[in-house]
């Protein structure tokens, strides 16, 4: 047994964190955050689309690493909390990837390349973070419904929307999208509700459709989780140089029992996420009929440990922790919007109580 | 990444699964639920069970084979441990012998003192009980006072030890007893003490479920043996530190298979009464699933780790917090699910099938409170893994 990266994913993942120290430090990501409207780095995106960062979870002729070099990836993209559509992106590339035809290929190289943004279009209740059935339909080249809290819609290129007829493939209409930017408690996560009523073609039945969404859902709650770990690893280690750092009654306020406790809990939470994650994707790669379940709970664990981990340190940094100059909020943000999605806490835990019963038959 | 047992280990695992088909005729839960078991019977069955393991090879399994093992590796013991409480099987007395004063006598213990000890402890001909803690001396272990004094090439010992499992049973106790008042670690000394002798008084406690399974010990001039002097004098509280360190990954996987056991039992008891169609029961047992899952995940990469000759980081006090602390959260929903049948007594004719949840209930007070609190648990985290600064 080795639970450490083998040399390859170990290598990829050291040169993902030299790659995004450099390139996507919290002080510029800020800054991009607050100023651009579409709330990344289209630099940076263009730059991690050559090195091949999207297709990861594309078979591996077409550049694919496997989930483990995915949750390694996704990992070091925590903990830059790196805003942006990757993860959606680099699901909607393998979604594509399973669809028919020659529009779902070219889309799908693509999004592989960088050179596009594909994302998935699946919700249409706002009062619900899974998507239930759709009433989206499509028929006779036209797609006619409306889609709520899409990932970066209104600045995709793309979009791979569920309808009841299968999944259909919508390209940006030349005049835009019909897009009404969501505001929402993280503002480097840009919704958007859609109104669709223009043409898109159908690249997978409802069959396959709904076999290709299953499978993207659990890899996007495993790349959730891997997301969620380097968040916490992060807040953990911002909190830590901080209670060393800060004095109060003239000691360093790290030494105080109380707080030295709160750590210790926070290490726990985020170490029990690593192990959760990194089982998760090793199964999703050499135990695919243990995966749905050790997925949803690594997803289950993850989403309420990253809450209080990133609680924790605003807390312990005090009143600064609750400025926007300071950077806590960012994480308790993000962890906030990626325990909803991608299977919600409740959904996920749920999931893993009917397959545990499941399994145990 | 590997997380896959060898087939050689999944072999182990289905050796140990056949023995116990075989050898185990009915779960610690039955019998202490028979009327016709006493305090004494049942440890008399907990002796055989010993013994019949010990036969079987798979007691001390990852000891030399000089010493009655075989040599084994963290990952067998694990598996071994894993379906022993997956099985729900009898808990063997000598646990603490075999867990801590086997590893002392093998690294540090004389060849006189291995031959005379090792064979009847894994036999279990003799029960030993652990004598470390005193009134004083809880989680401030160091501060003990239990004094050694010399008395010819012997010693005499003085003080109190508490806390003592199958004390009123055991024949031997291992304590560690100051030999330097000055010396807050150096004068602390290991010794090996009978307790069938003038000077030694054995006080069963009774604990909160009840049973007297602890005890107190007072030692008032009992002797020990010159030659019952393990390690050099002043060594105790080296050798009691490293041994406590030892078999880090026995446990790796024995408290999932423990509370998975439960968890099954509790869900297929709500399940029956159609309590599973409530989105509320649901997410409780759920959470209860995901909470185990994780300390298994926790448990096979601390595996991994010891396979690959990682020094240690901070896995045994993650461990030590996360299942103690999740069995109390474990037995809070049970009961909270179960109704009033879930507080039946042990033994009760109308208890559920499987898992005595009121004693379960009471006993997960004690996981968080023995071998380090989750406070001195939280300390060590907090000092050697996150080195946080002291004051």
């Amino acid at each position: 047994m080795r639970f450490e990266l083998d040399e390859d994913r170990a290598l990829l993942k050291t040169s993902t964190r030299e790659l995004l120290e450099k390139e996507a430090a919290l002080a510029d990501t800020r800054a991009i955050m607050e100023e651009t409207p579409e709330g990344y780095s289209k630099a940076l995106y263009a730059q991690l689309g050559e090195l091949g960062y999207p297709a990861l979870l594309l078979p591996e002729d077409q550049g694919g690493m496997g989930a483990v070099a995915f949750a390694a990836v996704l990992e070091e993209m925590g903990r830059v909390a790196l805003p942006g559509p990757f993860l959606d992106l680099a699901v909607a590339a393998r979604v594509l990837a399973g669809c028919d035809g020659a529009e779902a290929e070219a889309w799908r190289q693509r999004a592989a390349a960088g050179e596009a943004l594909v994302v998935l279009a699946r919700n249409e209740d706002p009062g619900c973070a899974d998507p239930g059935e759709p009433a989206t339909r499509c028929s006779d080249g036209r797609v006619s419904g409306s889609k709520t809290f899409v990932p970066f819609g209104a600045h995709a290129d793309a979009l791979l929307v569920e309808t009841c007829d299968g999944l259909a493939l919508v390209e940006r209409p030349g005049a835009g999208w019909n897009a009404t930017p969501l505001e929402t408690l993280d503002h480097a996560q840009r919704f958007a509700e859609i109104e669709l009523d223009g043409p898109g073609v159908l690249v997978a039945d409802p069959a396959r459709a709904a076999e290709l969404l299953a499978e993207a859902g659990r890899l996007a709650a495993l790349g959730a989780s891997a997301l969620l770990l380097g968040l916490m690893e992060r807040a953990q280690e911002m909190t830590l140089a901080y209670t060393t750092e800060r004095q109060a009654f003239g000691v360093p306020i790290g030494s105080f029992q109380t707080l030295q406790h709160r750590c210790a809990d926070m290490m726990l939470q985020t170490e029990s996420t690593r192990s959760a994650v990194y089982r998760a994707a090793w199964a999703e790669e050499c135990r695919p009929e243990e995966a749905a379940y050790l997925v949803a709970v690594a997803k289950a664990w993850a989403g309420p440990a990253g809450r209080f981990v990133c609680g924790q340190a605003i807390q312990l940094f005090g009143g600064v922790g609750f400025t926007w100059e300071y950077d806590p909020h960012i994480y308790l943000k993000r962890v906030k919007t990626l325990e909803q999605f991608h299977g919600s806490t409740r959904t996920q835990t749920a999931a893993a109580l009917s397959l545990s019963i499941k399994q145990g038959d | 990444m590997d997380l896959q047992f060898t087939p050689e280990q999944e072999a182990f695992r289905a050796e140990i699964r056949a023995w116990l088909a075989e050898n185990l005729e009915r779960t610690w839960t039955e019998e202490t639920r028979d009327p016709a078991h006493d305090a004494d019977s049942l440890v008399e069955l907990r002796r055989a069970w010993q013994r019949k393991l010990h036969e079987a090879g798979y007691i001390g399994m990852g000891w030399p084979e000089e010493w009655g093992g075989r040599g084994a590796g963290e990952v067998e013991q694990a598996i071994l441990e894993a379906e022993l409480y997956a099985h729900d099987a009898p808990l063997i007395p000598n646990f603490l012998g075999i867990s801590l004063l086997g590893p002392a006598l093998i690294h540090h213990g004389t060849e006189e003192q291995r031959r005379r000890f090792i064979p009847k402890m894994l036999s279990c001909d003799e029960i030993w009980c652990q004598g470390f803690s005193e009134p004083g001396s809880g989680s401030d272990l160091a501060s003990l006072r239990m004094r050694a004094e010399r008395d010819g090439d012997d010693w005499r010992i003085y003080g109190q030890k508490v806390w003592t499992t199958f004390g009123p049973w055991a024949d031997w106790i291992f304590v560690l007893a100051r030999t330097d008042p000055d010396d807050r670690y150096g004068g602390i000394s290991f010794f090996l003490v009978p307790l069938d002798q003038p000077g030694v008084e054995m006080r069963p406690l009774k604990q909160i479920t009840g049973e007297s399974e602890f005890g107190e010990v007072f030692l008032d001039g009992a002797v020990a043996k010159s030659e019952h002097l393990v390690g050099a004098l002043g060594e105790g509280w080296k050798i009691a530190m490293t041994v406590l360190g030892y078999e880090r990954g026995a446990a790796a996987l024995r408290y999932p298979a423990e509370f998975g056991r439960q968890i099954e039992c509790l869900t297929s008891v709500v399940a029956e009464r159609g309590g599973l169609d409530s989105d509320d029961v649901r997410e409780k047992l759920g959470r209860l699933v995901v909470e185990n899952e994780v300390m298994q995940a926790n448990g096979l990469r601390t595996l991994a780790n010891l396979e690959a000759g990682l020094p240690p980081g901070p896995e045994s006090s993650i461990e030590k917090i996360f299942w103690s602390e999740f069995h109390q959260r474990l037995t809070d929903v049970a009961l909270d699910l179960l109704g009033p049948q879930g507080q039946l007594a042990t033994g009760a004719p109308q208890a559920l099938a499987g898992v005595d949840w009121a004693y379960q209930y009471l006993w997960s007070r004690a996981g968080t409170i023995y071998s380090g609190t989750s406070e001195i648990q939280r300390n060590i985290i907090a000092k050697r893994a996150l080195r946080m600064p002291t004051s």
